[in-house]
């Protein structure tokens, strides 16, 4: 616990007022799930990836996307080695605790699909061999919002892969000021000491699962996912899955959070990252989905 | 064939956590208080046996003993069948219904398994408390109904209990508080009681007011003999009207039109005793036969209203003579004694107009001569010789009648309660030796001489006197001034009023009962007593007269005065029908509305204390907010408690949607109890601010 502490604010000196966002990453971490940050280029998605997998100790790759990427350059090859005379498998740069995919809309459908499917499966498959992905593992993807000449964007169905997606956005006034005066970002992280190790977040991960949840929360999380069901203004509501998905990154923010039970704060403080990817609001309401969950969580009555 | 048999009789034992001890033992309890009026008026036996069943019930939940044997209970209740059956014998009647209504709902309690039997004997103890106003419709009675029907909604309430834990089983196990004993001596399950109890408070009005009252009931109450009430008996022999003296209880009471008639005159008429068999005096045979011509109303005609307590006799007290009476089926007989064709078993109340003067019966048959100087042979031979001697002297009938007064006033008579039996010449005795006695003995004796002269006599039984409230300007009449007097024929003046007791002790007439009680020492501490008496009777007057009294024409008057036009039964049961809906139909909504919500944990009752707290501020809570959000939110509001706020929101959290501790809940319940919030800016005393306006 004391650890997890540790690894948080040593993330919040690297990304400067930004402490929802990377309460969240730790979250999605810890809920076992992947995290999607869409944003413009030089807010500080990149510095963030790199300062979580620092602060976890295990290795990490990070991944640029293009468009003429294949699979293989993800999950990796089978080379044939002649003096064994066998294949041996080359493991690609998904064969990492956290994996920075960058620019993910860059990269061709087919190419993006292996690296969800890695994420669901927590394996790779190649040419009928299956390797498992090491423990653990997380993906914090970037994607370019504006820039979409040249870029395929995820599919609403495979959006469902990411467990939050979120947004850095630009830095207030004071920060942006310390991030001028203060030496580079880049020099802070080449001194970074890790606080955690790939076991340690193993079990943070099952003492997340294994936080106490209220009959009270559990109405809370019911209300609210059945409240996006009845919007008149959303194509569908939340899904089983995504309800499962709220429980697990509340516990997770919970306890990032310093809490020995899920409270309603984490379910508020998830909510809009969770459900705003996983809902599309009808053309006629113009209405934004972000919007949408905005007045969900603002009209919902906390039991 | 057996085996539907056996599964017939065989007791199906309660499951696991099917009847919670408080449930069944506030139950009993309901039962007990209900039971409690008819078990005192029950024979012994019975009573007891009831009793027994109770306590046996009771032990059985606490020390968990086997049900009875399905067989054992059959014979059981068909043995309590025949013994109330014994019991009463041929007199079917109220008493009779509500002893088996106790005992049947005793044996019920052997056979009580499931949460719908305890919710049948709850139930109907609502009803069995409501049974005794058959019998005593009196103020004090109706504390003891609340006190009855609040315990039946509280076994009630438990029961309900049970069925809640049940529906959500696996909560029984993680909380400690909804299992076993809990909640049995609970004062928030009692007050959640009242509670119930005064949300049906209106419902209980609007029946009060708006259910149609008939002019004649359609059913009757069945006729019973004696009900052990005491009360005037159509008999009379030394000893029967001193039980009434110590008999404080109201008999009627007397509003009168125009001003109350001096003391002297006030005596009711009750059953006149023609008949002397040497020890007992008794109606004679033509009693009930209706006067054919009731005196005439005159100058001098009272007019009053009576209030008469049930007494389970047909006969209706006015005072001498009277002429006409508004009670139904009422009639005034050749005794001018004024009765009715039924026992009065309610409270009644009626007109009469009554003639003082009026001159009774001018011509006595052969008959009345006859039974009105009838003694027995070879009885009271000294009585009959003073009779002799005095007709001797006096010619006169009126000198010979002063004479004797004289003699009673004159020789040294007393007056006491005391009662001395009296042997085979009665009169002899009393006149010659004893010369110490009440109003019966004086008005025997004073008979059997003046019958013993040859002048026609009977006594009158009645109640003399009463209790005049000037604050409340009514008389009120009690039993203890039960009263007996003779009535002598002379020639051209009918049947006169003689009362030889007056001239024994005239402060018994000029003062009332009281006078010789009081000088009796047995009440002479405890006149402030008496005077208590009177003031609660004034409590039942009004009681009798606004709530037992709302008959159907006080019905009408209270519609009118709403502005409603006059309505017939049918009318006024769909105004009642209208008004009940028009106040049910919201509380059902709000019930259903609430029904669906989880009932309150401590921790959340003790936070809605503190936001009840903020919101007396301003401060309200948002729906959508949570504990913490809102503490964070209006602590800066707060001039003073804004740090106790936070951290009573932190261990509401921690309460509510983490892991309940009863440590950290005491605490909390204690803190927030405790907290006083300050709004700033809004100080108690806000400061005045002149020239502002200006």
């Amino acid at each position: 616990m004391a650890a997890l502490g540790r690894a948080r604010s040593a993330v919040n000196q690297v990304i400067l007022g930004k402490a929802e966002v990377v309460d969240l990453a730790f979250s999605a971490l810890l809920a076992g799930g992947h995290l999607l940050l869409e944003d413009l280029p030089g807010v500080g998605k990149t510095t963030l990836a790199q300062a979580m997998s620092l602060s976890l100790g295990g290795d990490w790759q990070r991944i640029q996307f293009t468009n003429d990427m294949l699979p293989a350059d993800i999950v990796g090859v089978s080379i044939f080695q002649q003096a064994q005379e066998q294949f041996e498998f080359r493991p690609g740069p998904i064969f990492a605790n956290v994996v920075l995919a960058d620019e993910i809309n860059r990269a061709t459908p087919r190419t993006q699909s292996a690296l969800l499917e890695a994420m669901a499966e927590r394996q790779v498959t190649v040419d009928g061999q299956t390797f498992p992905l090491p423990e653990p593992f997380f993906v914090i993807a970037t994607q370019n919002p504006l820039d979409l000449v040249g870029t395929y964007p995820l599919p609403d169905s495979q959006l469902d892969r990411f467990l939050l997606r979120t947004s850095i956005g630009y830095p207030s006034a004071t920060e942006e000021r310390r991030l001028l005066v203060e030496p580079d970002r880049r020099d802070l992280l080449s001194r970074f000491e890790p606080s955690l190790d790939p076991g340690g977040v193993s079990d943070l991960m099952a003492l997340a699962t294994d936080l106490p949840v209220s009959e009270p929360l559990l109405d809370y999380i019911q209300n609210l996912i059945a409240a996006t069901r009845q919007h008149g203004g959303l194509k569908a509501g939340l899904s089983p899955r995504a309800g499962l998905a709220l429980v697990r990154a509340a516990r997770a923010w919970s306890l990032v959070n310093g809490l020995n039970y899920c409270a309603p704060e984490a379910v508020k403080a998830v909510f809009p990252s969770l459900a705003t990817h996983r809902l599309e609001t009808r053309p006629e309401s113009g209405l934004d989905s972000a919007a949408v969950v905005e007045e969900i969580l603002g009209t919902t009555r906390v039991p | 064939m057996t085996t539907a048999l056996e599964r017939w009789f065989r007791p199906r034992l309660p499951g696991p956590g099917e009847l919670t001890p408080a449930a069944v033992y506030w139950t009993l309890a309901a039962f007990l208080v209900a039971a409690f009026p008819h078990l005192m008026a029950m024979p012994p036996a019975l009573a007891a046996t009831v009793v027994a069943l109770i306590g046996w019930r009771g032990m059985a939940v606490w020390r968990g003993w086997r049900p009875v044997p399905g067989p054992v209970r059959v014979v059981l209740t068909l043995t309590l069948l025949a013994l109330v059956v014994i019991a009463f014998g041929a007199s079917w009647g109220r008493r009779l219904a509500t002893a088996l209504l106790c005992v049947m709902l005793a044996a019920k309690l052997m056979e009580m398994f499931r949460v719908r039997d305890l919710r049948m004997v709850a139930s109907v103890c609502f009803f069995l408390v409501a049974t005794q106003f058959l019998f005593n419709e009196r103020l004090v009675y109706l504390s003891y109904l609340v006190a009855g029907c609040w315990l039946a909604t509280q076994a009630l309430g438990q029961i309900q209990r049970i069925q809640v834990n049940q529906r959500r089983g696996q909560d029984r196990q993680a909380s400690p508080g909804a299992s076993g004993t809990s909640g049995l001596l609970s004062v928030q399950s009692l007050r959640q009681s009242g509670r119930l109890l005064v949300m049906a408070l209106p419902v209980a009005l609007i029946l009060f007011f708006l259910f149609p009252r008939l002019a004649q009931p359609l059913w009757g109450l069945p006729e019973e003999a004696m009900d052990g009430r005491t009360g005037l008996s159509d008999s009379m022999s030394p000893g029967s009207i001193s039980e009434l003296f110590l008999d404080h209880s109201p008999a009627f009471r007397v509003e009168f039109e125009g001003p109350p008639p001096p003391p002297q005159m006030r005596y009711w008429r009750g059953p006149v005793l023609w008949r002397f068999d040497g020890n007992t005096w008794q109606r004679a045979f033509f009693s009930d036969q209706r006067l054919s011509e009731p005196p005439l109303e005159t100058e001098a005609s009272i007019r009053y209203r009576m209030q008469l307590e049930p007494h389970e006799r047909r006969w209706l007290l006015a005072m001498d003579h009277p002429v006409s009476s508004t009670f139904p089926e009422s009639r005034i007989t050749v005794d001018h004694h004024l009765i009715s064709r039924r026992p009065v078993t309610t409270l009644s109340q009626y007109d009469v107009v009554s003639t003082p003067d009026a001159l009774i019966s001018p011509v006595l048959t052969d008959v009345q001569r006859n039974m009105a100087l009838h003694l027995p042979q070879e009885r009271n031979p000294r009585t009959r010789a003073l009779a002799e001697e005095l007709r001797q002297q006096y010619a006169d009938d009126q000198a010979l009648i002063n004479a004797v007064l004289r003699w009673f006033n004159e020789e040294p008579f007393y007056y006491s309660l005391s009662v001395t039996p009296l042997g085979r010449h009665g009169a002899d005795e009393f006149l010659f030796d004893l010369r110490t006695g009440y109003c019966e003995y004086y008005a025997s004796a004073f008979a059997i001489l003046m019958r013993s002269a040859g002048i026609p006599a009977r006594v009158v039984t009645g109640y003399q006197g009463g209790f005049w409230s000037e604050s409340g300007q009514y008389l009120l009449v009690r039993q203890s001034d039960a009263h007996a007097w003779n009535e002598v024929w002379l020639e051209g003046q009918g049947w006169v009023r003689v009362d030889p007791t007056a001239a024994v002790a005239p402060d018994r007439i000029r003062e009332g009962s009281r006078s010789v009680v009081e000088s009796g020492r047995a009440l002479r501490d405890a006149g402030w007593l008496m005077n208590l008496r009177n003031q609660y009777d004034r409590v039942q007057h009004l009681w009798n007269r606004w709530v037992l009294g709302f008959d159907a024409e006080r019905q009408q008057d209270f519609l009118q005065r709403l502005g409603l036009p006059e309505m017939t039964a049918t009318q006024i049961g769909l105004l009642m029908l209208a008004a009940l809906s028009l106040f049910l139909l919201p509380l059902t909504w709000f019930l259903f509305r609430v029904s669906g919500q989880r009932p309150l944990s401590r921790a959340e009752r003790a936070w809605k204390t503190v936001r009840r707290r903020l919101a007396r501020l301003g401060l309200h809570a948002q729906p959508s907010e949570t504990p913490r959000e809102f503490a964070g939110r209006i602590c800066r509001e707060l001039d003073s408690g804004e740090r106790q706020l936070v951290q009573l929101a932190i261990m509401f959290s921690q309460l509510h949607y983490g892991v309940p501790s009863a440590r950290l809940l005491e605490q909390f319940e204690r803190s927030a109890q405790l907290f006083r919030p300050l709004r700033r800016g809004k100080n108690r005393f806000p400061r005045l601010s002149f020239g502002r306006e200006l």
